[in-house]
């Protein structure tokens, strides 16, 4: 049932990304309108499908292997459901060209291809603290693959303005100024919430590995992606810094957070995704 | 019925004509209620700005477009043009979606349009057919709007600049702009950003007398030049247009005064020549300098983008056009329809009670198992007649030809077949309106307010 819903919610994201792009060419707005009905409706089955999980798995904890395609499919949903939130607040059907697309880029490996089943250590199986661990990290990733959309847009529009040659894509957007507010927001939301997530997985380790502070790839790509992003928080409070500077360090910071996913797909640990093994199908 | 368009425009006839003609806003009801007293002028509407002046009237006729072109006045005769019907209706449409305006594309003309049609409805001279034709002529200019990219960019230099800023800036509410000198170009565009809402306008000249005259002019505040360092830290748009022959805004100038804005982005629009803003400033950080050759290269580039849409939207007019005269046509042909429906039920009920009186004996349900029957062979029969009629209407003598074979009695005037007939002939023609109808007129439209009031709404 789970995977039906999933295979449903990947149709209509695949749906709402044709809409979005096509827009970007012939701008009708029942194209946009139809995308977000489409992406509404792809995130609402998608979250029905953790939920049939999550009942089928009880109370979402004490499960023993997870995939990194669930881990994925999660991150996925939660992105879409922060763009649609986004695009509520400031009309941004360009970042639906992009987050739409990018989704679907995501999901159909999350779903279509075959991933191993990694174990998930006995000690925390059953951690609340472990099931903190993955929901921050995820709100995290989401806030932040916002921000890194955002400033990407920010970048290319800032770059037609600056060679003096005004095209589709700044008319399709709203001001620079906007952008520039909403990623940096994203990214303050994102930092938090990576924040938690590091503080929490540092318990986690603890109680699996006895070490707090692991030396690991995964580990030293989150606490780098940290501090870039704690350093470009405060020259933004004390200096002022924005625009294009902001946009260029949000950029390298989610690449280094991607460098943590990386590490923890290739690294195997036993830890993190049993939340989401739990609650997804 | 018959639509009339008699007017002129900039492609027609020069200023000098133009600015003669202009109806003033206070005149206007004047101006309907005159055209409306016009022998055979049931509706009219009159669309007055600085590049047209067109009335569209529906008239029992060609006839009273003489005497409407005669009301312009001996200078318009020689550079009206009078078009009637579909090409009046057409020229509406493109009217509305601004395809025959000066500048293709520009906003302001819907809006005009509609404003003639509100002018129309309180003078009493709108009435259901013009009323019908704007819904359906805005609807294709919204169309045109939000499918093509006709209206997008901006087309002069000082418009160009005030859509940077707002790309650049968002909402300007807070901003605040800077007016160095007293160029004409700049001082259009500082009143186009003060009215798109910018906060504050400074106004900064060498000699501070010219400078509080300018700020009176276009309602800044006025500032010494020598504050120039300071006011760079404050202004967000800074629109320059000295007479000096060396850069007034540096590049050391402008990133001294970028630290102390805090990388507030800054958009400075230079609009003399020689140049008031050193260009390498350019490559600043969140500084934008846009010169007279940039801001007209995006104008030109913007006006190609708008003459390659004219083609598309050129079709949706036409699309919106033809399923407009399809709706006239489908009304022109209820009343012969209707008249074919009745004659055929009376015919069928008649036949019915015959033989219904001839079999006696017939229970209830038999009696309208029979009643069904005479109803059901006429709905198959007229079923085919009656689509073939709604299809062909009033474009042929499809009706003429079933009204006779039908001697189908005609209850009041028949429906003429052009583009704006009648959907309800009146009872009692009158071809000819009397004096003494008056009342009957002013019921008439406000009769039509129910039909003028959705146009109206949308605006």
């Amino acid at each position: 049932m789970a995977t039906i819903l999933v295979h449903i919610a990947l149709l209509a994201y695949a749906a709402g990304a044709a809409a979005f792009l096509t827009w970007l060419v012939r701008p009708r707005p029942a194209l946009v309108q139809g995308g977000r009905v489409l992406l509404l409706s792809g995130v609402v089955v998608h979250f029905a499908a953790f939920a049939v999980s999550l009942g089928v798995a009880g109370a979402g904890l004490g499960v023993s292997e997870w995939k990194g395609g669930q881990l994925f499919s999660l991150l996925a949903a939660v992105t879409v459901a922060g763009y649609l939130a986004l695009d509520f607040k400031y009309e941004l059907p360009v970042a639906g060209a992009f987050v739409a697309p990018l989704t679907v880029a995501v999901m159909v490996p999350a779903h279509l291809v075959h991933s191993t089943a990694r174990e998930i250590a006995p000690e925390v199986s059953h951690s609340l603290v472990l099931f903190l661990h993955v929901g921050a990290a995820t709100l995290g990733t989401g806030a932040l693959a916002l921000a890194f959309g955002l400033s990407v847009l920010y970048l290319a529009s800032e770059k037609q303005v600056k060679d003096k040659r005004p095209g589709r894509l700044l008319a399709r957007l709203p001001s620079l100024d906007l952008i520039d507010k909403a990623g940096y927001r994203l990214a303050v939301w994102g930092f938090v919430f990576l924040s938690l997530a590091i503080a929490t997985g540092s318990l986690v380790s603890r109680e699996s590995t006895g070490a707090t502070f692991p030396i690991a790839p995964k580990e030293g790509f989150a606490v780098l992606a940290w501090a870039l992003f704690a350093g470009m928080i405060q020259a933004r409070l004390v200096a002022g810094w924005r625009g294009r500077r902001v946009a260029m360090l949000v950029v390298a910071g989610f690449v280094l957070l991607i460098g943590t996913y990386v590490g923890l797909l290739s690294a195997a640990p036993a830890l993190h995704g049993s939340v989401a093994a739990a609650v997804l199908p | 019925m018959t639509l009339i368009c008699v007017g002129l425009s900039h492609k027609h006839a020069p200023i000098a004509v133009r600015e003669q003609l202009a109806v003033p806003a206070e005149q206007l009801g004047h101006r309907l209620q005159e055209l409306r007293a016009l022998a055979g002028v049931k509706e009219a509407m009159l669309v007055s700005t600085c590049n047209r002046l067109e009335i569209f009237a529906v008239a029992d006729g060609r006839q009273p477009s003489e005497e409407i072109l005669a009301s312009l006045g001996a200078v318009a005769a020689p550079h009206a043009v009078c078009r009637f019907d579909v090409d009046a209706l057409r020229h509406l449409f493109r009217v509305a979606a601004s395809l025959d305006s000066m500048v293709v594309g520009e906003a302001q003309i819907l809006g005009q349009v509609k404003e003639a049609a509100a002018q129309a409805q309180q003078a009493g001279a709108m009435g259901p057919e013009l009323s019908r034709a704007l819904a359906r002529a805005t609807a294709a200019a919204r169309r045109v709007r939000t499918e093509t990219e006709i209206a997008r960019g901006a087309v002069s230099v000082s418009s160009v600049a005030v859509q940077l800023a707002h790309k650049l800036l968002g909402n300007l509410a807070k901003k605040s702009v800077l007016l160095l000198g007293a160029g004409e170009m700049a001082q259009l565009a500082a009143r186009e950003l003060r009215s798109a809402g910018a906060r504050e306008l400074l106004v900064a000249n060498r000699s501070s007398q010219r400078a509080e005259e300018l700020a009176r002019e276009v309602g800044g505040v006025p500032v010494s030049l020598e504050e120039l360092p300071a006011l760079l830290e404050r202004a967000d748009v800074a629109i320059c247009s000295t007479g000096a022959s060396r850069f007034v805004v540096t590049r050391e100038a402008m990133s001294r005064a970028l630290r102390a804005r805090r990388y507030r982005p800054i958009f400075l629009v230079d609009l003399t020549l020689p140049r008031n803003v050193e260009p390498s400033a350019n490559q600043l950080e969140n500084v934008y300098v846009y010169d007279l050759d940039d801001l007209e290269r995006a104008a030109a580039q913007n006006r190609d983008l708008r003459s390659g849409q004219v083609g598309k939207a050129e079709e949706i007019v036409e699309q919106e056009l033809q399923v407009f005269l399809a709706q006239v046509r489908e009304r022109a042909a209820v009343p012969v329809l209707a008249r074919l429906r009745a004659h055929a039920e009376a015919v069928a009920r008649a036949e019915a009670e015959k033989t219904l009186t001839q079999l006696r004996g017939l229970d209830e349900k038999q009696q309208k198992s029979v009643r069904a029957m005479a109803t059901a062979i006429v709905n198959k029969l007229l079923h085919a007649p009656t689509r073939k009629l709604r299809e062909e209407a009033g474009e042929g003598a499809l009706g003429d030809a079933a009204a006779a074979l039908f001697e189908l009695d005609s209850p009041g005037p028949q429906p003429v077949p052009i583009p704006l007939p009648d959907p309800q002939p009146d009872p009692a023609p009158n071809p000819e309106p009397d004096p003494a109808q008056a009342p009957e007129t002013d019921g008439a439209a406000q009769s039509s307010e129910r039909a003028v009031l959705p146009l109206l709404r949308r605006r």
